[in-house]
């Protein structure tokens, strides 16, 4: 089959000043409700009120994720022995499954 | 057992935003009339009682703006139609009618109506007529995004009908708890795009097991090595914002997010997988949208297994109260594997968002009880991968 050549958006289509969404903006008050958990000394600063647009948003929400899981920010992990595990796997006959 | 089944050791699920089936592959109906899409005949009156038909018109941005309101009360407009008699008629002829109330635009109203001609959507619609589309995909509430998302991981939403924060509540486990902690131990992940998009599953599980969650770049990675988990799910880039190699689009396709962003995301979770051969091999992708987001969609939702929750007349909005006995909107689903006949369109079945984890279940766990009325009466997908030995011609998609 031809390869498909997947067409790019539109130069200008990235827009970090959008206003948030109502996902956007729910998911902000969920971290906010995480957020409420931590001890002062880990909040963000940021006061969840005065963000409006996607952009701070997401500097919100990288905060408060950052905390949660800071395993996200590291790079990425290329595990040689699993890699060398599944391999092995893959080489051996499958086993049965319930379907 | 089918060869397929007995090779497969991966389920990966793709859950994108806000699109019904229409607006992205009704018009495929034209290329296969076994595809319950569009005849281009379907319509809703307007608020002046002119009579719209659905036209292939829609746009990647800018177009669906305002974001069409999606809550329980306007998604009961848009498929009663303001019908308050008992039983009800689900007509899908409310659409116009719900997008107008946020703007009293009648024009632009019109809109909610638009479809996508297949050479727009190369990835989706190429991905329904090589592998499986689903004819009857719901999603599992007529509402919004989390309580959506939640049957996906629970396959039960616990009573909750809107965004709110919802708690677990015993018994029921979210799928990736049942696979860790069954016997023996399978593994699970959510991959996030990154920490700046995160998760919209915030509050009851990356609070409590962050060791659940990865990055869509170790996603990518696993694929690669060849190390990814038995049950993955993916989520898409919910925002525009600045990210660490420049500007990162959102992918997620909600409106007013540029649909192309989320084709290429769609084809570059296609292409990971695809370009490990043993990988490609022993998975099965689901893509499938969490709701329709307001956009039209022809079929009515049909009854379902209550789900023993009900939601009060207070938190619909409507005036009545919900026993989650009524499936959402339509949405786009698509079952790409090698085991999978090339064109193969579902019919005569009814999927919803509770399908995953019952499929995922049955095939990793088998028997597990502790699960909602409605993940144990929804119907599975895998026996889809039907075919006696594996297929070579999967398309190959071009991102850069």
């Amino acid at each position: 089959m031809a390869v498909i050549k997947v067409p790019k958006p539109a130069q200008g289509s990235f827009n970090k000043n959008r206003p948030v969404s109502a996902l956007l903006r729910n998911q902000i008050l969920h971290m906010h409700e995480v957020e409420r958990m931590f001890p002062p000394s880990r909040h963000s600063g940021i006061y969840i009120n005065e963000i409006k647009t996607e952009g701070e948003a997401a500097a919100y929400i990288q905060k408060v994720t950052a905390r949660l899981h800071p395993e996200g920010a590291k790079p990425v992990r290329f595990d040689i022995a699993a890699a060398g595990e599944a391999r092995a796997k893959s080489r051996s006959k499958p086993k049965k499954k319930k379907s | 057992m089918p060869p397929g089944l007995d090779s497969l050791k991966h389920i990966v699920v793709l859950m994108m935003e806000n699109r019904s089936f229409d607006h992205m592959l009704g018009a495929l109906k034209a290329q296969n009339p076994l595809i319950d899409g569009l005849t281009g005949n379907e319509s809703n009156l307007d608020t002046t009682g002119a009579t719209i038909k659905v036209q292939p018109l829609a746009e990647f941005q800018s177009q669906l703006d305002p974001d069409p309101d999606h809550h329980f009360p306007a998604v009961d407009l848009q498929i009663f139609n303001g019908d308050n008699s008992n039983p009800r008629v689900a007509s899908m002829q409310g659409f116009v009618k719900s997008y107008f109330n946020q703007q009293h635009d009648v024009p632009h109203s019109a809109k909610i109506l638009y479809y996508f001609p297949p050479e727009k959507l190369p990835v989706l619609s190429t991905l329904a007529t090589e592998f499986a589309v689903f004819n009857g995909w719901f999603a599992s509430i007529p509402g919004p995004t989390v309580c959506n998302r939640a049957f996906a991981h629970y396959g039960t939403s616990f009573g909750q009908v809107s965004m709110n924060i919802f708690y677990v509540l015993e018994p029921y486990k979210s799928i990736y708890e049942r696979m860790i902690s069954a016997s023996p131990a399978h593994t699970a992940k959510i991959y996030y795009y990154d920490q700046a998009s995160s998760t919209i599953e915030v509050v009851n599980l990356l609070q409590h097991q962050p060791q659940l969650f990865a990055t869509y770049d170790q996603f990518l990675a696993d694929c690669k090595a060849g190390t990814l988990p038995d049950y993955s799910f993916v989520e898409p880039n919910y925002s525009d914002h600045d990210g660490d190699n420049g500007e990162e689009l959102a992918s997620d396709q909600h409106p007013d997010h540029n649909v192309q962003a989320g084709e290429i995301f769609i084809a570059s979770v296609y292409n990971a997988i695809k370009e490990n051969p043993a990988l490609w091999a022993s998975t099965a992708l689901l893509i499938v949208y969490d709701e329709h987001g307001g956009i039209y969609d022809h079929v009515p939702p049909p009854a379902c297994m209550p789900d023993g929750f009900v939601a009060q007349p207070n938190d619909t909005g409507t005036g009545r109260a919900f026993a989650f006995d009524r499936l959402g909107v339509r949405v786009p689903a698509i079952l790409v594997s090698p085991w999978v006949p090339r064109g193969t369109v579902v019919s005569g079945r009814t999927f919803e968002h509770a399908s995953i984890p019952a499929t995922v279940t049955k095939f990793f766990i088998g028997d597990y009880d502790q699960r909602s009325p409605r993940e144990k009466n929804a119907d599975t997908f895998l026996d889809l991968l039907s075919l006696p030995t594996m297929r070579t011609d999967g398309p190959e998609f071009q991102t850069d």
